[in-house]
């Protein structure tokens, strides 16, 4: 059941640190999108519909918070907008910390 | 030769303010409010503003051609011509949030591929202005390619540009006949990443914004959507609009029901006796009367849902609820249909075309009508009146008003449950939140009072119309045939409706029910008011306060454990008639509305005779 990197990035010994892994507060780049399997089926649409409300490589957000059970859904600010995302979603796109390239 | 009027579509984003530009340019009334997938369905008007004539189509939001649910797929069907029966708009009308100008552009990008005419509304330029973005539309327009004006809905602002605009695409229409892409060209696609990189390099060229900055609407977002803290406040919220309900509208209530009562008073004093004195007393003025005084209720609940849907606020609660919806099979995305369902159930379950999940939207058409719809709050506020005593609890509760929380609870409880009994049937895949946001917003006045004028309306025409003739129906019914000559007892025991209320009364009697409370489930069925004033004719009650009477009434001839089931009974009751014809065209499905009909049937046969059996068990 571990994600795989979609885009074929040089051999990545292990997954990437994705969204769902992060921080209240943090302030992110985005890195690739990854798939997951859980959406079955389903994956690539919820990749393409990621990348069209702005969720694409080299665009930055903030996680402004969680919800009550399992930090699930969290919320994000990207672009100015804010979205609503579960921790599957979430687990697709991979991250950097902002400082750091 | 009369010249055919053109067809525009409104194209945009979900919450983009589409239907706020349709209301103004058609003098419709469609819902507006400030949330995502308010607008499910199309729907068409002619445009007054313009010199030539006009059709406008207004569509649901869509934040793509490849579209994810329900609402979606009607965009986009209308948009591309595949809507059996329907051509294609002549002309693209693409509103865009100009707070929101990626998004919204990556769809216009989009929807020019596709060849047609269009212009381009930056909408919400007033709130774009107030966060400081400046866009020079002229340099807009001439690198898209399309006229670009700027629009306030709300104020009106921008809107005769706009029909300008739709006058001059009109006369070029005229001369160049129009020479549509076909939707095979349509499908040629530009990747994601190089139509975001297109525009880029557009908001670099035309708009400057000032950066990004911690807000107050970011500062209550930490409270609104705070684990723990947002929980406590929407439970807070929520408690507050019911003790309101039940509270506030208590004063106004009374002075309506005096004055019917003093009305029938009137009547029975000043016509002799007969027919008509019947018919005017007990049929007329008792069945129309008694659903009347629930009007001050009605807007009180719908003034907090009016208030709820236009501030932002109820996107943080689905936020909030998502994990535990799925607990049960729903999701987050099911919250705002669900809520909707307050009000009536039948919008509740044309809202569900916004969940993207199959299983998960026949799950939430389904639970949908156990969430309590206004329509069952007099049925509610009566029998809590006649049976609950009126005593504060733990200093600031009503026990009336927490009697009506429970009943709502109820609903809100077995929905869950139902839910999650169904689920078990589900498949695992996954489908996505992805929920946007909005900003917050002052609720508008305007918006506030018109969508009150509106429910209203709809409540009085209602009365005018169905209730009133089901009234008329079921007065006429229990007064004919009238009593044999010598006859002791009540006349209705002769009537018609004794009769079919005695045929009905052996089904009903595991919980309870007199005859009389059996003949009054039948009008229920067609507007579940009904059964107040169907309850008041055939108890044949009047006077001066006639619901205080006829609560008297009922308090005399039921037992407590009766009312309780009566009120379990319409908790789960069987649907009217209008929803469940809406199930069988949202669901498309027979076997779906039979299930739809039957279990909630047996649901509140179990419930009616498990409350009457064990509440008669503890009371005695
Ligand atoms: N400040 C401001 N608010 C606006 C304007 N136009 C619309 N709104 C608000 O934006 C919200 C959404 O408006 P709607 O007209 O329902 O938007 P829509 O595009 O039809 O939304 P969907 O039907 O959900 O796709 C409402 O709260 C409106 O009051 C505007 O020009 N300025
Ligand atoms: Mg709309």
């Amino acid at each position: 059941m571990t994600p795989s990197p979609i885009s074929t990035a040089s051999a990545p010994q292990q997954r990437p640190r994705s969204l769902d892994q992060c921080r209240k507060g943090e302030t992110l780049r985005i890195t690739e999108l990854l798939s997951q399997p859980a959406f079955g089926a389903q994956d690539e649409q919820v990749t393409l519909r990621l990348k069209e409300l702005g969720f694409l490589p080299g665009v930055s957000m903030t996680v402004l918070g969680y919800g009550f059970l399992g930090r699930d859904p969290l919320a994000v600010k990207i672009a100015g907008t804010k979205f609503a995302l579960r921790r599957s979603e979430a687990s697709k796109v991979a991250v950097a910390t902002e400082d750091q390239p | 030769m009369s010249v055919q009027a053109l067809r525009f579509a409104l194209v945009g984003n979900p919450n983009c303010g589409k239907t706020s530009i349709f209301n103004r340019l058609t003098g419709a009334r469609a819902k507006v409010a400030n949330y995502p997938g308010v607008t499910v369905e199309r729907r068409t008007g002619p445009v007054s503003g313009t010199a030539s004539p006009a059709q406008l189509i207004d569509l649901p939001g869509t934040y793509s051609l490849h579209v994810s649910s329900l609402d979606e797929k009607v965009a986009r069907d209308i948009i591309l011509g595949q809507m059996a029966g329907e051509a294609p708009p002549d002309v693209l009308i693409a509103v865009v949030d100009a707070t929101n100008l990626r998004l919204g552009l990556r769809l216009v990008l989009e929807l020019k591929k596709l060849g047609r005419p269009m212009i381009l509304a930056l909408n919400q330029a007033d709130a774009a202005t107030h966060r400081g973005i400046k866009i020079d539309t002229d340099g807009l327009a001439a690198a898209i390619g399309v006229p670009v004006v700027e629009t306030v809905a709300i104020k009106r602002h921008g809107l005769n540009a706009l029909c300008d605009a739709m006058d001059q695409i009109t006369a070029q229409q005229q001369n160049t006949q129009a020479n549509v892409i076909s939707d095979a060209d349509a499908s040629r696609q530009e990747s994601v990443e190089s139509l975001y990189q297109h525009i880029e390099q557009l908001t670099a060229a035309y708009v400057t914004a000032p950066p990004d900055t911690i807000t107050w609407q970011d500062k209550l977002d930490r409270f609104v959507m705070h684990p723990v803290a947002g929980l406590i406040t929407l439970f807070v919220v929520l408690l507050l609009i019911f003790q309101a309900v039940f509270a506030w509208a208590a004063p106004i209530m009374d002075l309506i029901d005096g004055s019917f009562g003093a009305l029938s008073e009137w009547v029975a004093a000043t016509l002799p006796d007969g027919i008509l004195k019947d018919f005017l007393a007990d049929g007329l003025i008792a069945g129309v009367g008694g659903v009347l005084v629930f009007l001050p209720q009605i807007i009180i609940l719908f003034f907090f849902i009016l208030l709820l849907e236009d501030s932002g606020y109820l996107t943080r609660a689905a936020f909030l609820l998502d994990r535990p919806m799925r607990g049960v099979g729903l999701s987050g995305r099911s919250f705002i249909p669900l809520l909707s369902s307050f009000a009536c159930a039948i919008p509740g379950i044309m809202a569900t075309r916004t969940v993207p999940d199959p299983r998960e939207r026949i799950i939430a058409i389904m639970v949908a009508p156990l969430m309590t719809c206004s329509a069952r709050l007099p049925v509610y506020t009566l029998i809590i009146a006649a049976f609950i005593p009126s005593q504060k609890v733990w200093g600031i509760f009503n026990l009336q008003g927490l009697t009506l929380f429970v009943l709502y609870m109820a609903g809100i409880v077995s929905a869950a449950l139902m839910a999650w009994l169904m689920r078990l049937r589900r498949t695992r895949e996954e489908f996505p939140l992805l929920l946007e946001l909005p900003a917050y917003r002052w609720p508008s006045a305007y918006h506030l009072l018109l969508g009150l004028r509106e429910r209203t309306w709809v409540f009085l025409r209602r009365v005018g119309t169905i209730i009133l003739a089901l009234s008329i129906v079921l007065w006429a019914l229990s007064s004919f045939p009238g009593p044999p000559a010598g006859a002791v007892g009540p006349a209705i025991e002769y009537s018609l409706a004794g009769q079919l209320g005695r045929f009905m009364q052996p089904i009903f009697e595991p919980m309870g029910f007199t005859w009389q409370m059996c003949i009054a489930l039948i009008p229920a069925m067609a507007a579940r008011e009904v059964a107040v004033s169907a309850l008041a004719t055939v108890y044949a009650v009047g006077g001066d306060t006639f619901e205080q009477a006829l609560g008297q009434t009922l308090g005399q001839s039921w037992g407590l454990p009766t009312a309780l089931a009566y009120l379990a009974w319409f908790v789960y009751a069987p649907q009217c008639l209008a929803t469940i014809a809406v199930v069988r065209r949202e669901t498309n499905s027979r076997s779906a509305t039979a299930f739809f009909t039957i279990y909630l049937f047996a649901l509140a046969y179990f419930f009616a005779v498990a409350t009457y059996q064990i509440a008669t068990a503890v009371l005695s």
